[in-house]
């Protein structure tokens, strides 16, 4: 059971389609998870459908319809639906796809010595999305960020000044909020984060590492 | 909220075109399609017309891909699980978002269906529940208070981001949030919290 869950304003972006690309593919992993949310995302849609029913219709020439029947045969082929749907430990499809592989084949880079961290190409320009690898015990220094950032743990646990978060659990930080995510003793803990803008660390022998963390976003 | 007049008779509309979709499925009829093609195009259309400046210049490719991808998806249609309304309303949504970051040049290795996962669920209860969800909504969204629905209807049909839809009417992003939550609240969606 996931205990913390996107807010009422993710939930609607992202069942309408705004949310930026980045933020999405964190919500959705976290509706892998979440019973609760999958089926507050339901009623969203059916909400979607609803307001999509009312819209004044457009004349459609009957030419369109004439091309779209010619269509038809040309295309045979089914759409292959692929479900994301995960089992408990399993890495989910989601992130398989941005990772082209297994964790194992990632390419980590050292945060510090207990801290690695791997950016995913989502494609999404504004967007920064990283796993993050945390030996288990150990922290992430304590920072603040510009902007957003969102996490949604995957395997293990980490525990912040507010909470501690399992997996699927969904956190999002904003800037006024500072903190020293810690994964916990049992085990090593692996999440992913998004960022709209790039951490700041504010710990006084971190501080000099801030200009190097310039958001990569790709 | 601008009613679609004459055409809302309620539950018994969204049957109609459940069954039809159910028919195009299991038959393969095309005459049965151009049904739905004449009822749904002109709502894609204006759902297209309604987003992005980009997708409102692309609207009949979009109800072109919508509609191919109805034909070609048909067979995995349930109508437990969804009235075919909602069924189309979500591929025009996928659609429209793909097609957006396609006209973007934006590269990405994942589509729109990798994002809203196909519901699993095949239990009956669901099925139940969904039905009245959409029952609910659709009467109390009339009663709703117009400066909620607007909203609504922004972020829904217009694709806009809260702080988009802030912008716009030039509200403060708090009150934009709090009238969408309140909305949830009169329309007892789970989303409220």
């Amino acid at each position: 059971m996931t205990k913390y869950h996107p807010d009422t304003r993710l939930l609607n972006e992202y069942s309408s389609g705004t949310l930026a690309l980045a933020q999405s593919v964190c919500v959705s992993l976290h509706l892998n998870y979440c019973e609760q949310c999958r089926r507050a995302h339901q009623q969203l849609q059916q909400l979607g459908s609803v307001l999509f029913e009312e819209l004044a219709p457009q004349q459609v020439d009957d030419s369109l319809l004439r091309t779209v029947m010619g269509r038809l045969d040309d295309e045979p082929e089914p759409l292959s639906y692929s479900s994301t749907a995960v089992e408990d430990d399993d890495c989910p499809p989601l992130i398989q796809r941005l990772m082209k592989g297994d964790y194992r084949n990632l390419e980590w880079k050292k945060l510090s010595s207990q801290v690695r961290v791997s950016r995913l190409r989502t494609g999404d320009a504004v967007n920064e999305v990283a796993l993050y690898h945390i030996n288990a015990g150990a922290s992430i220094p304590k920072h603040t960020h510009h902007g957003t950032e969102l996490t949604l743990v995957l395997e293990g646990a980490f525990s912040d000044e507010e909470g501690r978060y399992e997996a699927g659990d969904f956190v999002m930080r904003d800037a006024s909020q500072q903190h020293t995510p810690t994964a916990t003793q049992e085990r090593d803990c692996i999440c992913i984060g998004v960022l709209d803008a790039p951490i700041k660390f504010t710990d006084w022998k971190y501080r000099m590492v801030n200009p190097f963390l310039k958001l990569q976003a790709s | 909220m601008a009613d679609s007049a004459g055409q809302n008779t309620g539950g018994r509309r969204e049957d109609e075109w459940s069954v039809c979709l159910q028919t195009v499925a299991q038959t393969q009829d095309k005459q049965e399609f151009a049904k739905l093609f004449k009822h749904f195009a002109p709502l894609i259309k204006a759902f297209a017309l309604n987003g992005s400046a980009l997708a409102a210049a692309h609207a009949e490719e979009l109800v072109q891909e919508v509609m191919i991808k109805v034909w070609q998806k048909a067979t995995a249609y349930n109508p437990h699980k969804a009235a075919a309304s909602t069924w189309i309303y979500t591929i025009a949504r996928n659609c429209r978002t793909d097609m957006y970051r396609r006209l973007q040049k934006f590269d990405t290795p994942i589509s729109a269906d990798d994002i809203w996962p196909e519901g699993e669920s095949d239990e009956m209860f669901v099925a139940v529940q969904q039905k009245r969800d959409a029952t609910r909504i659709r009467e109390m969204l009339q009663d709703l208070p117009h400066e909620q629905c607007q909203i609504l209807m922004k972020v829904y049909m217009e694709g806009k981001s809260h702080s988009e839809v802030a912008e716009e009417l030039d509200l403060p992003l708090g009150t934009v949030k709090s009238r969408v939550r309140l909305a949830m609240k009169k329309l007892q969606l789970t989303a409220e919290r």
